[in-house]
C-alpha cells in the first residue's frame, strides 16, 4: 500500500497525478508556500572547496555555492557576472586586465564581496595544496587597487584569457583564513543563489535559496525554498526514485530510456550538449605506429561510421562534429567529418604500404564515464578491424585509462585510443589542442601524439592572441588543417545530457556544472 | 579457555596484518592514485611534488612501517579524494552497512530456519522441494538482479515500498532481501542436513517414545542442536555481509562502508581502501571469535578448556 492508499479503493495513477498537479499548483501560487524540492544526481562531487578540487564532477556542488568574474549564460554567451566591468591594457610591454567588481554582492554570511576575496583565491589556487594551479599559469599576480577594483598581471599576452583566467571565483578571504580547510568542507560560504545547509556524503546536500542574492532574474524562483539532492549513482536506481515521486528531478536519464521519458505523462525533458569532445587519439609519432602515415589515418577516418553509432549506440545522445560542435568559437559549418566508406579506407591503407592491413592494440575506457563509452570504443574497434585496422583490444578502468593519456604516461600509449577533450560550454579549443595537438603537448587535456610544425606554430599563435577577430580565423584554420590531415586524432562526437523534471516544477536549465547549475529551479524553461 | 581466547585474538591479529601487507602492496602495483588526482596538464614536477607529499616515493617497506605503526594508533592518513581521516569516512557509514547487513541476516534466517527445519520433517515431500527451488534461486540469481527486480516490481510496479537511501524500515526491507537471499540456500541445506542427522539419533527417538509431542521435539530439542553448524555460517555470512554489502549499496544508494570502499579503490585513494579492509577485517576475526565462542553455549559438549 502507498501512500495514496491501495486495494479497491486505490485512484488510477493519472488521477493521482492529476491530483498532485492541481495541489502543487494550488501551493506554488499560495504566498508563504515556498516549496522545498528533493532531486537526484548520478554522481557525487568529494569536494565544495573550489580552489581544492580537480574534478569536473566537483563543480556539481561548488557551481551552487560560488561564482566567477565572468560566467555563461542560459543562452552560452559568456557574460560579466562578480565582475562589473574589465579591460585588458598594457603597462611595460605586458599585458594586464583591469577588473571593476559588481557592487553589493554579498556572500552567505553576510560580508560584501571586496577586491581582496578575489585575490585570495588566486592565493589560494596556486598554493602548493591546490591541485590546479597550472590552469592560471600565465597569471604573475593579481594585485588589489582598492575595495572593488583590482589588476591581474599576466606574464604575456593570453589568448585563454576569458575562458580560464576571468573565471577565477571569489571566495570569502576571512572566513577560509578563519575556519580553515576542514571549515570549509563542513560548511562553504560563497556568493552564489544557494547556500548551504547541510551534507551527508553518498547520500544528500541541503541547500536554500539564497535570501540576499545580488542577482533575482538569475536566481531560483521565490517559490522554492529548499533543494535536497539525493545521490544516485545507479541509474535504474535512479530512474526508479523519479518514476515513484520520490525525486521531482534527475540528470543522465539513461539514452536508452529516453523514448519511455518523452512519452511520459507530466514529465519534461531536456537533452543539452555537453562540454566534451569525443574522439579517437592515434599514435602518429611512434616510428613504429602506421598512423605516422597520413593516408593510414585517414583510412581510419573513413572505416568509421560514426553516425550510425551515434544513432543506434548512444539513441542519437551525441552531436556529430568534424572538428568542433556548434557554438564553440571558431565553429565551421562548412566543415564536414569524413565520410564511412570502408573500400576507400582499405584502398588507402593498400596506398600507404599496408595492403594486407596493419594491426595495432586499441585502448577502450570501460568506466562509464560518458554514456555507454565502452559499447562505442568496441564498435569503433570493430569498424577500423573490419576496415583491416585490426584492433587487440585493451579494456581499461578510469584510473589506468587516464594515465594513458597522460604527459610521461608509462607505457606509452602505441596506438589507438577511445579518448575525450573538454573546455567547458560554448567551448574553446585553444588549451585543449594545445595538450594533444601540439608536439609538446602542455596544454590542457591529453598528451600530443602528433608532431606537425605548420600546426604547432599556428597554436602557439592562438594561444597568444588576445584580438577575437583573429582567434577566430585562426581556429577556423588550424581546425581545416586538422581535419586534412587527421592530426591529433579523429573527432567522433559531443555527448548530450538529458534531464527529466516533472512538469509540475517549473526548471529553466543552464549550462554552468555541466547543466547541473540549479539557478532556473522554478523558473519557466525554454 | 582463556588461553584459548587470547591464542585466537593473536591469530587474529596475524590474519588483520596479513590482509593489510596483501591489500597495501598490490593497491601499490595497481596503479599510481597521483594521476588521479593532478589534473590532465600536470608537470613531472607537479607529479614528484605529489608522490612525495603522500610519501609514495619511498621504498615499499618503509611506508608499510610508518603506515603499521599509524594504523596502530587508529591512524590511516588523510583520504586523498575526501581531505578528510580515512578511518573517521569508515567509521561514519558503519552503521548503515551494519544496520543493512543484521537485516539482511535476519531475513536469511527467517526463510532459512522454517524451510530447513521443514525440509527435512517433509523430507522428499512437497515442501522440501518448494524450499529446494525457491533458495536455489537466490543463490544463482545475483543479489543486484534482485536488487533491480524488486525496485523494478516493489518499488516503481506497486509503489509499496521506497526505491533506495536510507531512512526508517520501509527503506530497509528491499536492500535486506536482496542482501539476505543468497545465503538462505546455504543455511537451509546445512539446517535440513544437521536436523536429519538429529532427528533419527537416539534420544529424538527416546523422546518419541515417552510421548513428548513432535512440535516440542523438532522446534526444541532437535534444532537447538542441529543450530551449531548453522551458527558457524551465521558469523561467515554475517561477515561477508558487511564486507559484501558494497553491490547491493550503490543499487540501493544505501550510504555505506562497501560502496566507499569500493569508489576509493576505482579512485586509488589508498587510505579508505585500507581503513575498509582493517575494519572489515577486524569485524570478520571477531565474529568468527564469537561463534566459536558460542559453540559452547549451544553445545554444551563442545568446551575450549
Amino acid at each position: 500500500m502507498d501512500s495514496w492508499g491501495g486495494g479497491r479503493l486505490a485512484l488510477p495513477r493519472a488521477a493521482r497525478r492529476a491530483m498532485a498537479s492541481v495541489l502543487m499548483c494550488v501551493l506554488a501560487a499560495s504566498p508563504g508556500h515556498a516549496r522545498d524540492i528533493t532531486i537526484a544526481f548520478g554522481a557525487e562531487p568529494t569536494q565544495v572547496d573550489p580552489t581544492r578540487s580537480s574534478a569536473g564532477v566537483d563543480l556539481y556542488y561548488t557551481d551552487l555555492f560560488y561564482e566567477g568574474l565572468l560566467t555563461v549564460n542560459a543562452d552560452l554567451e559568456r557574460v560579466n557576472w562578480l565582475a562589473e566591468s574589465w579591460r585588458v591594457v598594457e603597462r611595460d610591454g605586458l599585458p594586464l586586465i583591469e577588473i571593476t567588481l559588481r557592487e553589493g554582492v554579498r556572500f552567505h554570511n553576510g560580508e560584501t564581496l571586496t577586491a581582496e576575496d578575489v585575490a585570495f583565491s588566486f592565493k589560494r589556487l596556486t598554493d602548493p595544496e591546490s591541485r590546479t594551479a597550472g590552469r592560471l599559469r600565465y597569471v604573475e599576480r593579481v594585485d588589489v587597487l582598492d575595495e572593488r577594483r583590482l589588476e591581474m598581471v599576466l606574464t604575456g599576452p593570453d589568448g585563454s584569457l576569458e575562458p580560464l583566467n576571468l573565471l577565477l571565483l571569489a571566495i570569502p578571504k576571512g572566513y577560509f583564513e578563519e575556519v580553515g580547510d576542514a571549515g570549509v568542507q563542513a560548511h562553504p560560504i560563497g556568493t552564489g543563489p544557494w547556500r548551504f545547509i547541510s551534507r551527508k556524503p553518498r547520500d544528500e546536500l541541503v541547500v536554500e535559496r539564497f535570501e540576499d542574492y545580488w542577482n533575482p532574474a538569475a536566481a531560483p524562483s521565490p517559490e522554492i525554498n529548499r533543494l535536497t539532492i539525493k545521490i544516485i549513482p545507479e541509474d535504474t536506481t535512479r530512474v526508479a526514485a523519479f518514476k515513484t515521486g520520490a525525486v521531482d528531478w534527475i540528470d543522465a536519464v539513461p539514452p536508452a530510456q529516453l523514448a519511455e521519458f518523452k512519452a511520459m505523462e507530466g514529465v519534461r525533458v531536456a537533452s543539452l550538449p555537453t562540454p566534451n569532445n569525443l574522439f579517437i587519439g592515434l599514435n602518429a609519432i611512434d616510428p613504429a605506429s602506421p598512423f605516422r602515415f597520413e593516408k593510414v589515418r585517414r583510412a581510419a577516418a573513413h572505416a568509421v561510421d560514426f553516425d550510425a553509432i551515434v544513432q543506434y549506440i548512444l539513441y542519437g545522445q551525441g552531436i556529430r562534429t568534424a572538428q568542433l560542435a556548434p557554438g564553440s568559437l571558431g565553429y565551421d559549418e562548412a566543415l564536414k567529418p569524413w565520410p564511412y566508406d570502408p573500400d576507400r579506407a582499405r584502398q588507402l591503407l593498400a596506398e600507404a604500404g599496408f595492403p594486407a592491413g596493419v594491426s595495432v592494440n586499441c585502448y577502450n575506457l570501460t568506466t562509464p564515464r560518458e554514456a555507454y563509452i565502452k559499447e562505442m570504443g568496441e564498435t569503433v574497434f570493430a569498424y577500423l578491424t573490419e576496415a583491416g585496422i585490426r584492433c587487440r583490444v585493451v579494456q581499461l578502468e578510469y584510473g589506468a585509462w587516464i594515465n594513458l593519456a597522460r604527459r610521461f604516461a608509462r607505457p606509452e600509449m602505441d596506438g589507438v585510443l577511445n579518448t575525450m577533450w573538454g573546455q567547458g560550454l560554448p567551448g574553446d579549443p585553444t588549451d585543449a589542442w594545445a595538450g594533444h595537438v601540439h608536439s609538446a603537448g602542455d596544454g590542457w587535456g591529453n598528451y600530443s601524439y602528433h608532431s606537425d610544425p605548420e600546426l604547432d606554430a599556428l597554436i602557439e599563435e592562438l594561444r597568444t592572441t588576445m584580438a577575437q577577430g583573429r582567434r577566430v580565423e585562426l581556429i577556423r584554420h588550424i581546425a581545416r588543417l586538422k581535419h586534412e590531415r587527421v592530426a591529433g586524432g579523429l573527432p567522433s562526437y559531443r555527448p548530450m545530457i538529458t534531464l527529466a523534471w516533472r512538469d509540475t516544477l517549473d526548471f529553466s536549465p543552464w549550462p554552468g556544472a555541466f547543466w547541473r547549475s540549479m539557478r532556473g529551479m522554478g523558473r519557466p524553461g525554454p | 579457555m582463556k588461553v584459548y581466547v587470547l591464542k585466537r585474538i593473536a591469530q587474529g591479529l596475524v590474519a588483520i596484518v596479513g590482509a593489510l601487507l596483501i591489500v597495501f602492496v598490490a593497491q601499490r602495483l595497481s596503479g599510481d592514485p597521483v594521476a588521479l588526482m593532478l589534473p590532465m596538464d600536470a608537470g613531472e614536477e607537479d607529479f614528484a611534488a605529489m608522490r612525495s607529499a603522500l610519501g609514495l616515493d619511498k621504498p615499499l617497506p618503509l611506508p608499510f612501517g610508518i603506515f603499521l605503526g599509524n594504523a596502530l594508533q587508529g591512524d590511516f592518513g588523510q583520504s586523498y579524494q575526501w581531505n578528510a581521516p580515512a578511518m573517521q569516512l569508515i567509521l561514519e557509514r558503519l552503521p548503515a552497512t551494519l544496520e543493512l547487513a543484521m537485516a539482511g541476516l535476519v531475513f536469511a534466517l527467517l526463510l532459512a530456519v522454517p524451510l530447513g527445519v521443514l525440509s527435512a520433517v517433509h523430507r522428499g515431500g512437497a515442501i522440501d522441494r518448494a524450499g529446494k527451488i525457491f533458495a536455489m534461486l537466490g543463490q544463482a540469481v545475483p543479489g543486484f538482479w534482485i536488487g533491480l527486480l524488486l525496485i523494478l516490481f516493489i518499488a516503481v510496479e506497486l509503489q509499496w515500498l521506497p526505491a533506495f537511501g536510507r531512512g526508517d524500515l520501509s527503506h530497509l526491507l528491499l536492500p535486506a532481501i536482496a542482501l539476505g537471499w543468497y545465503p538462505v540456500a546455504a543455511m537451509t541445506r546445512t539446517l535440513r542436513s544437521s536436523m536429519l542427522d538429529i532427528l533419527e539419533s537416539d534420544y529424538i527417538r527416546m523422546e518419541r517414545a515417552i510421548g513428548l509431542p513432535e512440535r516440542a521435539i523438532v522446534w526444541r530439542y532437535a534444532l537447538r542442536n542441529a543450530m551449531a553448524p548453522l551458527a558457524t555460517m551465521i558469523g561467515v555470512y554475517f561477515a561477508n555481509m558487511l564486507g559484501g554489502a558494497f553491490v547491493i549499496e550503490v543499487v540501493f544508494a544505501w550510504p555505506g562502508v562497501g560502496r566507499t570502499v569500493v569508489e576509493a579503490v576505482f579512485a586509488r585513494d589508498f587510505p579508505v581502501v585500507q581503513a575498509g579492509v582493517v575494519l572489515s577485517a577486524v569485524v570478520f576475526v571477531a565474529v568468527n571469535l564469537l561463534v566459536d565462542l558460542s559453540y559452547g553455549f549451544i553445545d554444551p559438549r563442545i568446551r575450549h578448556d
